[in-house]
């Protein structure tokens, strides 16, 4: 039941809607250091997808952030597995740049597997305006690719200053702040108000009640985008969450897939 | 499906989590059972946020007023250590507990001050397992997992509910005490891993876990429909959603 929504009735009765698929825009793959995962690999999280009914996942698979010896070729092997339900952000590790120069000069020869860029400041403990990741901006303002940056409140490294720099700096990357600069989600609603260029992505804000209600109420809900860090997060949680916010069914269909079908159809990718 | 909500909590915090989210930062009994009608909770096991945040029995009490005459509503007590007398005999105490609909308790050690072990709460620990009361700790409220293995390590036979352990999946944490200690539950109201329910379950059987939304932090609806569409029998939904606090709660002794 969850709410008062003829969406929320779909999902509760199936599960899924014909008429609401899920476009996922914020995964991961593979196992990692901090969580026992049941459901890590391409095969199980397809099978996951079939289950919440997600069409496609944007991801990048936690060894091409984490192993350089593995690196992007652990994106690739698996968006080739699966190519009608994958696609990849092309990792980029600042702390190795002979690496990233090589996989940006082969981002045109693998169009099939990237969408885009995937950046983890926080965690590589690089700022988003180090002089190492001015490569991968550079490329993506110039293709006007989608690049998903890790973004929380208050760090040095990807928090709203940085954030607002970055954007206004970049004007054709469409920025996608992975987690809404989570707990600062005034400055996330004010700077996606600000720039055409920026969109919320909303793996980890949909633990917590009362953002999302905030965001759409800030007229945002055409730059929300559904995300949950899989295999993190069971997606079923993260809709239901959609599904309970005092919002209007159009939004959740906005955020569900529409937001996201519109950034990859520019990529060339039909969802 | 019939759902009994083992963590949620009523009230105004002194200190609201996110002032800046748009939702209220607390709710009354009323607005609680209104928010459970919305999303089809039958049933549900509240505590007072005043018992965190102001002192535990100031909690107690407006928890026991909130409650009053509320059937859907079975209440949560906060503890003290019974040295300083705060409590008073604590066979009364347990007995003006269950007078008020009261039927678990919460410990906040870090909030209150205390430490969570037989030194402090031999006598309140032995008397809630003679008598089957389960005790909620919540890891994000000031409680660690060292507190909890050490305080099972003294009280093997307590019934202890594990709440709030996080978005990260914490199994590392929590299933070597499942596997050693026989009265220890899981409330998966941030248990949002992917395939956990189906992998805890497949392991520990439905028995161990408990439904929980963290209402009202957070949303009714996100683990309601994962444990409505997690790959398990529908007799272990309702094990989970309902049935295993029904049972916990229905062992109480009065």
């Amino acid at each position: 039941m969850i709410s008062e929504s003829a969406l929320a009735e779909a999902f509760w009765e199936n599960g899924r809607s014909d008429d609401c698929p899920v476009i996922d825009m914020h995964g991961h793959m593979g196992p990692w250091r901090g969580i026992y995962f049941p459901r890590a690999s391409a095969e199980a999280m397809i099978h996951t997808m079939d289950q919440c009914g997600v069409r496609m996942l944007v991801f990048c698979h936690h060894a091409a952030l984490f192993c350089p010896e593995i690196g992007n070729a652990a994106n690739v092997e698996a968006v080739r597995k699966f190519p009608d339900r994958l696609r990849a952000y092309l990792a980029i590790n600042p702390h190795y740049p002979d690496s990233v120069a090589a996989d940006l000069a082969g981002f045109d020869d693998n169009r099939d597997v990237f969408v885009g860029l995937k950046i983890l400041a926080s965690y590589h403990q690089v700022c988003w305006d180090d002089p190492r990741y001015e490569p991968a901006w550079k490329f993506a303002d110039e293709r006007g690719l989608m690049v998903l940056g890790h973004t929380w409140s208050g760090s040095r490294y990807d928090g709203q200053e940085m954030v607002r720099r970055m954007a206004g700096r970049w004007p054709n990357v469409r920025l996608l702040l992975g987690h809404s600069l989570h707990g600062a989600w005034d400055a996330a609603a004010a700077i996606a108000q600000e720039f055409p260029n920026v969109y919320l992505e909303l793996t980890a804000v949909l633990d917590d009640r009362g953002p999302l209600e905030k965001f759409v109420a800030a007229g945002l809900s055409e730059k929300l985008l559904f995300g949950t860090d899989l295999p993190w997060f069971d997606p079923h949680h993260g809709i239901g969450a959609v599904l309970s916010a005092e919002i209007a069914d159009e939004d959740r269909h906005n955020i569900l897939h529409r937001n996201a079908e519109r950034l990859l159809g520019e990529a060339g990718v039909g969802v | 499906m019939r759902f009994f909500d083992c963590n949620c909590c009523i009230g105004l915090p002194a200190n609201p989590p996110s002032p800046a989210a748009g939702a209220s930062p607390g709710v009354s009994a009323g607005e609680l059972l209104a928010a459970m009608d919305r999303a089809g909770i039958d049933r549900a096991l509240p505590w007072h946020v005043a018992q965190h945040d102001q002192d535990p029995l100031t909690g107690n009490d407006l928890l026991a007023e909130a409650i009053a005459a509320q059937e859907r509503l079975v209440g949560v007590w906060s503890l003290l250590p019974p040295q300083t007398g705060e409590l008073g005999d604590v066979g009364e105490w347990f007995q003006r507990a269950a007078s008020a609909g009261v039927r678990a308790c919460r410990a906040f050690p870090e909030a209150s001050r205390y430490l969570l072990r037989a030194e402090v709460f031999e006598e309140v620990f032995e008397a809630m397992t003679a008598a089957r009361w389960p005790l909620l700790l919540s890891l994000a409220r000031g409680v660690t997992w060292d507190q909890v293995y050490d305080l099972l390590g003294e009280f093997p036979e307590l019934t202890v509910i594990l709440c709030d352990h996080g978005s990260w999946g914490a199994d590392r944490y929590f299933r070597p005490l499942l596997q050693r200690r026989p009265n220890v539950y899981v409330e998966i109201g941030g248990y949002t891993l992917d395939g956990g329910i189906e992998d805890f379950v497949a392991r520990y059987g439905p028995g161990r876990m408990l439904f929980g939304s963290n209402f009202p932090a957070c949303y009714h609806g996100g683990m309601m429909l994962a444990l409505a569409h997690a790959e398990i029998s529908d007799a272990d939904k309702q094990a989970i959603a309902a049935g295993n606090l029904e049972r916990l709660l229905g062992e109480v002794k009065l």
